[in-house]
């Protein structure tokens, strides 16, 4: 798995590509946690690379989220792959998360 | 009922046999001596046949001897006379014809001159006499016409200077008839020498010897005649022949036999002859014949062969009637008498197939005299009284013994009744059990039940004996197991405790060997004790087989406060314990040979991979099998218990990989190549790659955090099936804590709102919702998770 970080004037964007499992989701939560410690509440992650997903890298986005919330800031998800995306609706998580098709209609929600 | 022929029976009864034999032994006796009787009378009556021939030849040709005698006597005597020159012609004339008016047989007498020498005037002188009509005439013979010095009576005389007979001739000139001449030459002295002068004739009438010829009578047919010398037919009967000569009729094709028998006749001899007939061709008959003396003629007699034999032929048909009717007589007689004889014997049939159909009152004839019947007679009479009495005690008997044996049925209904059968076992246990009882009731016993829901009691017992104390004992024994077991004892103190109630009341110091296990369920394991019975036998699923070697303690009910163990046996997967009675090993087969234990293990050894019930009745069938022909001597009881491996793929996969991992999250890239690599090579669309990624991921890592008490290195072993190219399957195994996936409700984990939401639970719940099929069974310490992905 790889991460890619870019901050702009509206958010910070998080892109993840590879595979996001039990072995590197750490990798994940030390950057999101950092980013949310540093004030940082208002964070899209875009998953248009990412090609795998276990519970544990949704463990993760889950807390991100939890956290987010509680400070009244911005957490969405765009770019799922088909996949992806069926993995979010047998978890249920499209309920719960804000997600986009892509990156130019996410930015247009902050 | 059975079919008869009654129109055959008298043909197959003793009568008409023994009738039938004696009659062919007459028959053969009697027929040697008819036989040599017939060939003894033929010889006779040919003998006497021809001895009569011979005489009536004989007498015939004396009768023309004597008529012949004076016609040869008289002229002879003239003839002698006329050699006187004093005695002169007429007087001899004189007397000739006296001779002929009184002589039947002569009818003319001529006294023929030389020429010119009666007188010297006349050439022919022949003064003829000669009877017709009763009247003697007198004629002159000698003319012209009639010259008389050509005719044979004269001209032979004078040449052969004797009397001569002349052949048969018909005279018109003279007599008119045919007739036979005597001629006698005269001889007279002139001038002192002795000169022929002239002949005397007597001419015989022919008729006269037709008269004997024709009077000849001898059989049927047979007939005489008479030929001259040179064979001419003087008189005969038969019409055909008259006028001919014999020797003609012999020549023409009357064949050799016939032709020597007439030269014979006609050479002058007198004999009787065998020939082929003479007036036709194919006539075999006799031919006796004789000469009459001096006249060179000979008379013959034939008569057929075959009416010689007339007589014989008649009295033969004669005898073979009265043979044919004495024959029938004694038939009649014969069968009459052993049919007399042998009514007793048929009487005495009918009287056995009455009492054979069970009428054991009927009469049997009564017979009075001493004979071999009667003997038979009363020997079937006290059969008869014994058999009545025997079966009078039969009924009775069985009267009793048919109340006993209805009661004994009760009693056998009530025991089988207390087996338990129909059982329902958790889907990984099978079990069955079957007891086949030796007599109506026996003492063997098997049971099982639930002692709660996870631990079965099972038990097996044989009780020494048999019969309805054995089975009283067994009930009790069974009923105690129940009773105590609700205790939840522990089971050798289960144990100890039975065997002390058993001892308590035990008059008749019975006792039973005794096995009795509990099972868990869960987990498979055994905890046994054996009270002295047979060991148990354990089948593998390869067809290996061990045994339970041990003993726990004494049989019951025979010590009180004896002591008992237990020992635990820990099933493995697909493991059949099969308990038995020793009523298989002892089972006996013809010969005498138990079936022994051998027999039994190398049988049980076949039985592999059957289920339990079919492995039962298999069983019970080879006992059957080999003790065919005797009588079951014990009961046979069978308990079979199989922990099953229900995860084992019917359906055999095409490939299967094999993966082991160690409880380290680390693993999890391995993990991911093999997915990798098999994916590839197995043609599997990429979004089930990433499910069986994922599921894999979420149970493996479940597994590494939560799966085990210890932090010691465990494996897991992951086995990839390839079915086809639509259906995969996943087998997971693991050492750790037992953990069901499928009692995890994970029904609720998506629709807890954000605050609830926990993490733990969603990778079960991606197994539910991904896989098509998921089981799970806890096979001793392991886990086994089987997951089926369709797509």
């Amino acid at each position: 798995m790889e991460l890619f970080e870019e901050k702009t004037d509206k958010c910070v964007v998080v892109g993840i590509s590879g595979r996001l499992d039990t072995t590197n989701y750490s990798v994940l939560e030390k950057r999101l946690m950092d980013l949310i410690d540093n004030r940082h509440d208002r964070i899209m992650v875009e998953c248009s690379r990412m090609d795998y997903v276990s519970s544990s890298g949704l463990r993760i986005l889950l807390m991100a989220l939890k956290k987010i919330s509680l400070a009244k800031g911005k957490f969405v998800l765009c770019g799922l792959q088909e996949n992806i995306r069926e993995i979010f609706e047998i978890s249920g998580f499209t309920s719960i998360f804000e997600i986009y098709h892509d990156k130019e209609e996410a930015y247009k929600v902050f | 009922m059975r079919f008869r022929f009654p129109q055959f029976k008298f043909i197959r009864g003793l009568a008409f046999r023994y009738s039938l034999f004696f009659l062919v032994a007459i028959m053969i006796i009697l027929f040697f001596p008819l036989v040599i009787g017939y060939g003894f009378s033929s010889i006779l009556l040919l003998e006497k046949a021809k001895n009569e021939a011979t005489i009536l030849t004989k007498q015939t040709v004396a009768q023309f001897e004597n008529v012949l005698q004076p016609t040869e006597l008289v002229p002879q005597t003239l003839v002698q006379a006329m050699e006187n020159p004093n005695i002169s012609y007429a007087e001899v004339l004189r007397i000739a014809r006296d001779f002929i008016i009184h002589d039947p047989y002569v009818f003319g007498t001529c006294l023929a001159f030389e020429p010119y020498l009666f007188n010297r005037d006349q050439y022919w002188y022949a003064p003829y006499a000669f009877e017709k009509n009763g009247k003697l005439q007198i004629r002159v013979l000698g003319s012209g016409e009639y010259d008389y010095f050509k005719m044979d009576w004269y001209r032979l005389p004078k040449l052969l200077n004797k009397p001569v007979w002349t052949e048969p001739y018909y005279d018109e000139g003279g007599g008119d008839t045919l007739m036979c001449t005597y001629s006698t030459p005269i001889y007279r002295k002139i001038n002192g020498q002795r000169t022929f002068t002239g002949v005397l004739t007597m001419d015989v009438s022919l008729s006269g010897f037709a008269h004997i010829v024709n009077s000849i009578n001898i059989f049927k047919t047979g007939y005489g005649f008479l030929v001259s010398r040179q064979g001419k037919i003087i008189t005969s009967p038969k019409t055909v022949m008259n006028n001919l000569n014999i020797i003609d009729l012999a020549i023409a094709g009357r064949g050799i036999k016939t032709q020597i028998a007439i030269r014979q006749m006609l050479k002058g001899k007198s004999e009787i002859k065998d020939m082929d007939g003479i007036e036709s061709k194919k006539n075999p008959s006799f031919l006796s014949f004789a000469p009459v003396s001096n006249t060179g003629w000979s008379f013959g007699i034939v008569f057929p062969k075959e009416e010689l034999f007339d007589d014989l032929y008649t009295f033969l048909k004669f005898m073979s009637w009265m043979f044919g009717i004495s024959i029938l007589v004694l038939l009649v007689t014969t069968i009459f008498i052993t049919r007399r004889m042998t009514r007793p014997i048929v009487r005495l049939v009918e009287t056995t197939h009455k009492i054979g159909q069970g009428d054991f009152n009927a009469k049997l004839p009564i017979r009075k005299s001493r004979d071999e019947v009667a003997q038979l007679t009363r020997a079937f009479g006290v059969m008869q009284d014994e058999l009545r009495s025997y079966i009078h005690n039969l009924e009775e008997t069985t009267t009793a013994k048919e109340k006993i044996e209805s009661e004994l049925q009760v009693a056998h209904n009530i025991q089988m009744g207390m087996l338990p059968r129909g059982f329902k076992t958790p889907e990984n246990w099978d079990l069955f059990a079957t007891l086949d009882p030796a007599k109506a009731v026996g003492g063997d016993l098997y049971d099982f039940f639930y002692l709660d829901d996870d631990h079965l009691c099972i038990a097996i017992g044989d009780v020494a004996g048999k019969g309805v104390p054995a089975s009283l004992f067994m009930m009790v024994t069974r009923t105690l197991l129940r009773a105590k077991a609700t205790a939840k004892l522990p089971l050798n103190q289960l144990m100890s405790s039975l065997n002390d109630e058993l001892c308590k009341e035990n008059p008749n110091e019975m006792f039973v060997t005794f096995f009795a296990g509990i099972v868990d369920l869960t987990s498979g394991v055994m905890e046994f004790c054996n009270a002295g019975h047979n060991y148990p036998y354990i089948l593998h699923e390869n067809g290996k087989l061990d045994q339970l070697k041990i003993r726990n303690g004494l049989p019951l009910g025979i010590f009180a406060n004896s002591t008992y163990t237990t020992t635990t046996y820990s099933f493995n997967p697909c493991e059949i314990l099969v308990m038995t009675t020793d009523g298989i090993t002892d089972a006996l087969n013809m010969a005498n040979n138990f079936f022994g234990e051998a027999h039994l293990a190398s049988f049980l050894t076949s039985l592999a991979k059957k289920d339990t019930k079919s492995l039962t009745e298999l069983l019970i069938a080879e006992v059957k099998r080999f003790s065919t022909g005797t009588e079951q001597a014990d009961d046979i009881t069978i308990l079979a218990l199989q922990y099953k491996d229900l995860l084992r793929k019917t359906n055999q996969p095409m490939q299967t990989y094999h993966l082991t991992l160690l409880n380290q999250v680390t693993e999890l890239e391995s993990l991911e190549a093999k997915i990798e690599e098999l994916a590839e090579l197995w043609q599997i669309p990429a979004k089930v790659v990433m499910e069986i990624n994922l599921v894999l991921e979420e149970l493996f890592t479940n597994m590494v955090f939560y799966g085990y008490n210890d932090h010691e290195p465990h494996l897991i072993k992951i086995e990839f099936h390839f079915i086809d190219e639509h259906q995969i399957q996943l087998r997971l195994e693991d050492d750790g804590k037992p953990f069901n996936l499928l009692e995890k409700n994970t029904g609720n984990v998506i629709d807890q709102p954000l605050s609830e939401r926990q993490i733990g639970g969603l990778g079960i719940h991606f197994v539910k919702e991904m896989m098509n099929k998921i089981e799970y069974q806890r096979l001793g310490n392991n886990n086994i998770i089987l997951l089926t992905k369709i797509f």
